[in-house]
């Protein structure tokens, strides 16, 4: 191949576009950064660097002192704040007006947010106003260094499988990321960068929709056992009622549903309502415990659909070791409140 | 009060299956079905008809066999529907899409809300909404748990958001995405389902009648490849004292990300 005319291909496309930087928009979850911004901030600061650039911050809610330090300690350069009190709480109209702004103002080459209920409301709505595309529930985001464009990998079908994509022409190159996705940075709190504040015009904004009323937590009615997305089930090998108690707990704890194999059931332990397995309630959760459960065919072929299985059982040649992603053999009346404890440590 | 819902028609998920270790995506049944948060939107619409007489309409963008979505729509009790295809729309992307369903919306005309579910079951990405809503600037309220009432210029509803909800007023004409646990949608009546193969009518638009050129239905994005999830592997066990499995098997979930 002709290096000289490749450098000159290379050349060329960073010459050309006006392009620059990978910004990040900025949430808070209660007082603090949310965790998926340090996430978002770490993948930025490595995007930039690849492409040689800045990365900056978007920050339209209320920022303190220490959050906006907290963003520059975790990768970025440059901090974008305002004190304007229209812009505290979000507000879909207001903020892509604003966001739309900057954007084309600022021209980044990608925008980066967090797959989270505001960003879901915001980044179609602020592509579409960009006339750009948007990659939503990103769980991997690289650079082609030739063709100088982002390279999103996102699942379809629930995650069965993953598509990657680009967008060759409109910019900026928008993407969602998905909280968990990637790790946050190791902070540095010595790092140094700019705080600049905005100027905001949202005088011209219709305001067309209002929240009248926020309720922060839900008492929810119990989520029903075929939409739980985590499930602890207990089997005969529980023993008695008392020790099945230590299967609500561990649910509990885990903030997931409580289900029974046939032996519970049978047992009394639980209601029929609650089995799982073939015949039983259908279920496809994240994770699903399976505590004394030996895994006869008719229960195991009911939780195929589990993303992880985990199984406790002091038979280390029981069935159920042959369908668990990971599995303790153990004593249950040992595990579980082990296990209890460690995740109480944790949570 | 004039409804829209825009519908999309998708391959049926549950006739797909991945094989990881090969690779390999097999379509097991090959079947066609509304994706299912679109009949969310469509419940919500239809409980507005009952409730306080309003006229339903359903959209879609597709090929020709989207004309059963249609159909199944109708049997539910929409009281139109408009199919929008050609061959130009084939390589449509999401800012096609919207592009083709505003423009069909727009000629329909004098609505009052737009219904659409939050997102699809094949891609999942949950742009259609707030897109169309830009595109057409009305005010839009997403992930829509109860629609409280709708009418004299006005849409009131509560939204999943976060750990609880808000109450959320906006002026109508506006668009709302609904969510997957905001209704049971209604199964279509036998006589429904008859009438709408024998007696009703779907209207057909193609580009020109939409009044679009190539040069607006270009994709802005490229599809590079597809890859799997890792092979699952089962049976890793894990043995010792209670307290230093408890806590191997919790750091391997957080590692995991499964907590």
């Amino acid at each position: 191949m002709d290096l000289d005319f490749l450098e000159s291909m290379v050349g060329e496309a960073v010459e050309e576009s006006p392009y620059r930087d990978t910004w990040v928009v900025v949430e808070k979850e209660g007082e603090a950064l949310a965790l998926v911004v340090l996430e978002m901030l770490g993948k930025a600061r490595q995007l930039s660097d690849s492409l040689g650039v800045y990365v900056k911050a978007v920050f339209l809610g209320e920022s303190t002192e220490k959050l906006r330090q907290e963003i520059i300690s975790n990768g970025a350069n440059v901090v974008y704040v305002t004190d304007d009190p229209r812009l505290s709480e979000y507000s879909t109209e207001i903020y892509s007006k604003v966001l739309g702004d900057l954007i084309e103002e600022g021209k980044p080459e990608i925008v980066l947010l967090g797959a989270t209920s505001m960003g879901r409301d915001l980044a179609p709505r602020l592509a579409q106003r960009l006339g750009t595309a948007l990659f939503t529930n990103c769980l991997s985001l690289e650079i082609d260094e030739m063709q100088r464009q982002l390279l999103a990998t996102y699942p379809l079908y629930g995650g069965e499988y993953f598509q990657t994509s680009v967008c060759p022409e409109a910019r900026p190159q928008m993407a969602t990321v998905l909280p968990g996705a990637f790790r946050p940075p190791l902070a540095d709190p010595g790092r140094t960068g700019e705080v600049e504040t905005i100027a905001v015009d949202v005088d011209d904004v219709e305001v067309r929709s209002k929240v009248l009323k926020v309720v922060s937590e839900e008492t929810c009615p119990e989520v029903p056992l075929g939409k739980a997305k985590i499930v602890v089930s207990g089997g005969r090998g529980m023993g008695d009622a008392e020790s099945f108690a230590l299967v609500e707990e561990l649910a509990e704890v885990l903030d997931g549903q409580v289900g029974g194999s046939r032996g519970a059931v049978d047992e009394g332990w639980i209601g029929e309502e609650k089995r799982v397995g073939l015949g039983g309630t259908q279920i496809a959760p994240d994770l699903y415990v399976a505590c004394g459960i030996s895994g006869a065919i008719q229960h195991y072929a009911g939780i195929l659909d589990s993303k992880f299985v985990v199984a406790v059982n002091k038979d280390p040649n029981a069935t159920i070791f042959q369908v668990a992603d990971v599995g303790i053999v153990g004593d249950v009346h040992e595990v579980l409140p082990a296990l209890i404890k460690e995740l109480k440590k944790t949570v | 009060m004039r409804i829209i819902v825009p519908i999309k028609q998708i391959l049926d998920p549950s006739g797909m299956t991945v094989n990881r270790r090969a690779e390999r995506i097999f379509i097991n049944r090959e079947e066609y079905i509304i994706n299912p948060n679109d009949k969310n939107a469509l419940e919500e619409a239809l409980k507005l008809k009952d409730g306080q007489g309003a006229e339903v309409v359903a959209v879609t963008m597709g090929p020709e066999r989207a004309d059963d979505a249609l159909r199944e729509a109708m049997a539910m009790g929409a009281d139109s529907a408009f199919l929008l295809t050609d061959e130009a729309f084939e390589k449509a992307d999401i800012s096609v899409a919207v592009t083709v369903l505003g423009k069909a919306i727009q000629k329909i005309g004098d609505y009052d809300l737009i219904l659409a579910g939050c997102q699809a079951a094949d891609t999942g990405a949950g742009q259609l909404g707030p897109r169309l809503a830009e595109y057409l600037g009305l005010p839009q309220i997403t992930e829509v748990r109860e629609l409280v009432a709708a009418g004299d210029d006005k849409v009131r509803a509560r939204r999943n958001q976060g750990q609880g909800y808000a109450k959320v007023e906006a002026s109508l004409p506006a668009l709302l995405t609904i969510a997957q646990d905001a209704n049971e949608p209604r199964y279509p009546t036998g006589a429904g389902i008859i009438n709408a193969y024998r007696k009703w009518e779907v209207t057909v638009w193609g580009a020109s009648d939409l009044g679009l050129e190539a040069e607006d239905l270009k994709p802005l994005t490229e599809e590079k490849r597809i890859s799997f999830p890792p092979e699952r592997e089962f049976g890793t066990k894990i043995t010792g004292a209670p307290e230093e499995t408890a806590r191997e098997l919790v750091q391997y979930l957080k590692a995991g990300r499964i907590i």
